[in-house]
C-alpha cells in the first residue's frame, strides 16, 4: 500500500478513505493523494495536466474575487463551452445552401435538447465576446500591460481578433436572413479597403456575392481554422502569465 | 594564412531594466483550494446562467437566405455595428477598413508607449487622479459622440424648425420636425453632408486630378480625380474629429487635474475610446432603424432593428 498521511486503521471511515485514495489505480492516475494536505495540494497542481497551468501558489491580492473578477479565466471556459456545443451541433449541420437552415430547423425540432445546444452555443458566443472586452479593460484599468508583460497585452489584442472573428464566421451558418445579410453587410465593409478591397473580399467569401463558397468558407474558418489559431495563442497566453512572473502585482 | 575576421557581436539588451515584484511567500495561498474552488463555482454559475439564457430566449427565426430580399436596415452582428455607424457618417474605406485597422494597432502599441511601472497590478494604479480622469473622459466621450451623430442626422435642423413655431412646439418635435413651409436652417449647416451639396462650389473643386498620377494612370478611375468638397465631407471632417476631439480632452484634462503623464493620457485615451466604441455600438444597434434612420430604440422592429440575439 502507498504511503498513507493518516494513521491508519483508526476507524472505518479511515479504512474507506484509504482504500478509495491509496489503492494502486488511483495512485496509478493521481500521482499524489487526496489533496487535503499543503504538501498533496501543491503536487495535484503541479502534476495534473490540466490545473498545471496554474501555479502551486498565488499572492493573495490575486484570488481576491475584486482583482480580475475572472474575466479572463470565464472568456477561456466559454471558449471550452462553445467548443463543446459546437461539436454537438456539427453532428447535425451540414454547410450546404440547400440543408444548412432545414437543418438547423430540424435540429431545434427534432432533435433532443438540439434547441438548448443552438442557444447555448449562441449565448456562449454573445457572452465571450463581452467578457473578452471586459478583461481588455480590467486588464488595462490595473496596468498589468506594463512590463514585462507588453508582449501578452499583443497576445490579447490578437485573441480579441480572433474572438470577434469565430463569432463573425458562425453568424452566417444559420443561413437564415439576418445571417445572410450581416455578412454581407459586414464583408461589404471589408470590400471598400483601398487598392485591395474587392479582392479581399473576393477572397474571403469565395466569389462576387455571399453563397455556397461563403458558407464552406466560413464554416472552414469557424470550426477548425480560428478555434485552432485562439487555441493556439491562448496556450501562448497562459504560458507567459507564468513565464512573466504570474499575475500583475506592484514592485 | 589570413586570421580568422574579427566579429564584432553586440548582444542587443532590452533598453529597460526588467524587475519583477518580489515574492512574498508568507502572502501566498496555495491555488488547491483557494483559486480552484472559485474557478469552479463560475463555472457552475455561468453554466447555469447560459442554460438559463438559452432556454428563456431564443433567436429570433426568419426566413431563409434570400439575395433578392433585402432585409431594411440590414446590420452586420452586433459588434460591428459600431463600425456600420461610422460608416454613416464618414467614407466606407476610413470607416469599414483604416479606422479599425489603425485603432487595433493603437491598442496593441499601449504597452510601448507607457513603459513606466508605476501602479501595475493595482486597479487605477499610476496616477493619483486616476478615477476623476476615467469619469471625465467618459462623460466627455458620451457627450460629443452623442452630439456628433446628432448633428449629423440634423436633430439641430428639426430644433429650429420646431422652435419657430411655438405653439406646435411639442408635436413638432414628436414628429421630427414639420416640412414645407416651416423654417430651416441655411442647408450646410443640416448635417455634415450639407458643405458639400448645400454649398456651390467652384466646378474645378469636383475635379482636381491627382498630379502626378494623372499622367502614369497607375491608379484606378476612382482615384484620378480629387473631388475636393467629398473629399472634405466624407474624410477631413471625419478625420479631424477622431485626431481633434482625443487632443481636446487631454488639455482639458490638464487643465482640470494638473499634468497628467503617460499613464494619465493612456488613461484619458483608453476610456474615450472605450466609450465612443460602446456609444456607437449602442447607436447602431438600439438606435437605429429602417433606412437607418436615428429612432427612439421602442419604435424598431425586432428582429432586423436590434439585430440580435
Ligand atoms: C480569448 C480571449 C482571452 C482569454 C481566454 C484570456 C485569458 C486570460 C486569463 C485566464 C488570464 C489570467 C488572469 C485573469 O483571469 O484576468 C489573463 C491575463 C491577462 N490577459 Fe488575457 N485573455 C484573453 C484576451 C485578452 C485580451 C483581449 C487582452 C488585452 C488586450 C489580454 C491581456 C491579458 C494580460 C496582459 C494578462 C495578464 C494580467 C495580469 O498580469 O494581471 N487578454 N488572460
Amino acid at each position: 500500500m502507498a504511503i498513507s498521511e493518516r494513521p491508519p486503521g483508526q476507524s472505518w471511515q479511515d479504512t474507506v478513505y484509504d482504500k478509495l485514495f491509496h489503492n494502486y489505480i488511483w495512485r496509478s492516475i493521481f500521482r499524489s493523494g487526496y489533496p487535503n494536505t499543503p504538501r498533496n495540494q501543491a503536487l495535484v497542481v503541479a502534476t495534473n495536466v490540466f490545473l498545471h497551468l496554474h501555479p502551486t501558489r498565488l499572492h493573495r491580492t490575486h484570488v481576491k474575487i475584486t482583482h480580475t473578477y475572472c474575466l479572463g479565466g470565464l472568456s477561456f471556459f466559454m471558449f471550452l463551452g462553445l467548443t463543446v456545443t459546437g461539436a454537438l451541433l456539427m453532428f447535425y449541420y451540414v454547410p450546404s445552401v440547400e440543408r444548412a437552415y432545414t437543418d438547423i430547423q430540424a435540429l431545434e425540432s427534432n432533435v433532443r435538447f438540439g434547441e438548448l445546444m443552438r442557444n447555448m452555443h449562441r449565448w456562449m458566443a454573445h457572452s465571450m465576446v463581452l467578457l473578452v472586452f471586459m478583461h481588455m479593460m480590467r486588464v488595462f484599468y490595473t496596468g498589468a500591460y506594463k512590463p514585462p508583460r507588453e508582449f501578452n497585452w499583443v497576445v490579447g489584442v490578437i485573441l480579441l481578433v480572433l474572438t470577434l472573428l469565430l463569432s463573425f464566421t458562425g453568424y452566417l451558418l444559420p443561413w437564415d436572413q439576418l445571417a445572410f445579410w450581416a455578412i454581407t453587410v459586414g464583408t461589404n465593409m471589408i470590400g471598400s479597403a483601398p487598392v485591395f478591397g474587392t479582392k479581399s473580399r473576393f477572397l474571403l467569401i469565395g466569389g462576387t456575392e455571399v453563397g455556397q463558397g461563403a458558407l464552406i468558407r466560413f464554416y472552414t474558418l469557424h470550426v477548425i481554422g480560428l478555434p485552432l489559431l485562439a487555441a493556439i495563442f491562448m496556450a501562448v497566453h497562459f504560458w507567459r502569465i507564468r513565464r512573466d512572473g504570474g499575475l500583475a502585482r506592484p514592485l | 594564412m589570413a586570421s580568422a575576421p574579427v566579429v564584432k557581436a553586440t548582444v542587443p539588451t532590452r533598453p529597460m531594466p526588467n524587475p519583477r515584484a518580489r515574492r512574498e511567500r508568507d502572502e501566498e495561498v496555495l491555488v488547491w483550494p483557494d483559486l480552484v474552488f472559485i474557478e469552479f463555482v463560475s463555472a457552475v454559475l455561468f453554466t447555469i446562467l447560459m442554460m438559463a439564457l438559452a432556454t428563456i430566449i431564443n433567436p429570433p427565426k426568419l426566413d431563409q437566405a434570400n439575395s433578392d430580399i433585402t432585409p431594411n436596415p440590414s446590420k452586420a452582428p452586433w459588434y460591428f455595428l459600431n463600425l456600420q455607424e461610422l460608416l454613416l457618417h464618414m467614407h466606407p474605406a476610413l470607416a469599414g477598413v483604416v479606422v479599425p485597422t489603425v485603432a487595433l494597432i493603437l491598442l496593441a502599441a499601449i504597452p510601448y508607449v507607457d513603459r513606466s511601472h508605476d501602479g501595475q497590478g493595482v486597479w487605477w494604479g499610476g496616477h493619483p487622479k486616476a478615477v476623476n480622469i476615467v469619469v471625465f473622459s467618459t462623460v466627455f466621450a458620451f457627450i460629443i459622440t452623442w452630439l456628433l451623430i446628432l448633428y449629423d442626422n440634423g436633430t439641430q435642423d428639426i430644433i429650429y424648425n420646431c422652435a419657430s413655431q411655438p405653439d406646435k412646439l411639442w408635436s413638432c418635435l414628436k414628429e421630427g420636425g414639420t416640412p414645407g413651409d416651416a423654417h430651416h436652417l441655411p442647408a450646410y449647416l443640416r448635417n455634415v453632408r450639407g458643405i458639400q451639396t448645400g454649398i456651390t462650389w467652384p466646378k474645378w473643386t469636383t475635379h482636381i486630378p491627382y498630379m502626378p498620377f494623372h499622367q502614369l494612370k497607375l491608379l484606378d478611375s476612382n482615384f484620378l480625380n480629387l473631388n475636393l468638397p467629398a473629399w472634405i465631407v466624407e474624410q477631413a471632417i471625419p478625420l479631424a474629429c477622431m485626431i481633434g476631439f482625443p487632443i481636446v480632452l487631454v488639455f482639458l484634462l490638464r487643465f482640470r487635474y494638473g499634468p497628467l503623464g503617460v499613464r494619465g493620457t493612456m488613461f484619458a485615451l483608453f476610456t474615450g475610446f472605450m466609450t465612443v466604441y460602446v456609444v456607437l455600438t449602442i447607436s447602431g444597434t438600439a438606435f437605429r432603424g429602417e433606412g437607418q434612420e436615428l429612432l427612439w430604440p421602442w419604435q424598431l422592429k425586432p428582429p432586423e432593428g436590434l439585430g440580435i440575439a
